[in-house]
């Protein structure tokens, strides 16, 4: 498993199209299960999460889910736990999950990569 | 030393500055918690993180503000958890230093520092939203920014924590 993060607008996904070519890529946005589940690389997996909170479904065993059943996945994610703690409860939820979510896949990852400015750095590559 | 661990929320720095409290050996270890359980959402924080704590050998002390007059056994190694919540504390709640928040927090860490091994600090990234806020949370992040950067001086590590992975700004792992 791969990740590729930062903050919004930074050329995350840019990023990841130049790194890897060949990958056609799934939209977070757009995506069930079923195809997060079978994809090669996702593009916005952030907003996978966001989608789902806001249906009311569970996505507490989602990083144990990928990592059994997609653990090749290229994921794009947007860092988004890196201001003031909002007064809304539901962005303060889906802010969190994606700090626990994506904690877990990193942990499970041979290669991060933080892009700022359109430059990623490789913050682990085990 | 003094080990400031920072990060975005659900970043994983709890875990991290944990680990780095167990990883200086055996000692007498304290968990100064600041954050004030004022309702459900709070309290339900405050149990995971005693959960993640339980079994690590730490005593807790609650503390909300005034960390300059904490009398802490020597020898000991400290976790403070979390200074976004301490300033928080100090700038809104009755009896806090409003605005002498800054000074007041830093004359607090230098006090801790002064009596116990290693203290590690837990603090939190809330600059980067772009949001503009009103005044009062302006202030707050002026007053977090200003005691991060001030720590970071003190400090021996920074260290920032992005999902688990220890990014050292200050410092290093064999510092």
């Amino acid at each position: 498993m791969e990740m590729i993060i930062g903050g919004a607008f930074q050329g995350k996904s840019a990023y990841a199209r130049k790194e890897h070519p060949r990958i056609t890529w799934t939209d977070g946005e757009a995506a069930d299960e079923t195809a997060l589940l079978s994809a090669r690389g996702v593009l916005g997996f952030e907003k996978y999460i966001r989608k789902e909170l806001a249906a009311g479904h569970n996505v507490a065993d989602l990083a144990e889910k990928l990592i059994a059943k997609n653990p090749e996945v290229v994921l794009v994610s947007e860092e988004v736990g890196y201001g003031v703690v909002p007064a809304d409860a539901f962005v303060r939820e889906y802010r969190e999950a994606v700090g626990r979510i994506c904690t877990k896949l990193a942990a499970h990852s041979t290669k991060v990569t933080r892009v700022v400015c359109g430059i990623g750095t490789v913050i682990k590559n085990a | 030393m003094m080990v400031l661990v920072t990060g975005g929320s659900g970043s994983g720095k709890s875990a991290f500055a944990e680990t780095r409290v167990l990883s200086f050996g055996d000692a007498r270890r304290i968990y100064i918690a600041t954050m004030f359980p004022f309702d459900l959402e709070c309290r339900r924080r405050i149990d995971r993180h005693r959960r993640m704590r339980s079994g690590k050998g730490f005593e807790t002390v609650e503390r909300y503000t005034n960390l300059k007059d904490l009398v802490l056994p020597k020898d000991s190694v400290v976790l403070l958890e979390c200074m976004s919540n301490l300033a928080a504390n100090e700038m809104f709640q009755d009896g806090g230093a409003h605005e002498k928040t800054v000074d007041e927090i830093l004359s607090g860490v230098r006090e801790v520092l002064s009596q116990v091994k290693h203290l590690v600090i837990v603090t939190n990234e809330i600059f980067s939203d772009g949001e503009l806020y009103e005044e009062e949370t302006r202030t707050y992040q002026k007053y977090l920014g200003e005691i991060n950067q001030a720590l970071a001086v003190m400090a021996d590590e920074v260290v920032e924590v992005v999902y688990g992975i220890p990014v050292y700004h200050k410092g290093g792992a064999d510092a």
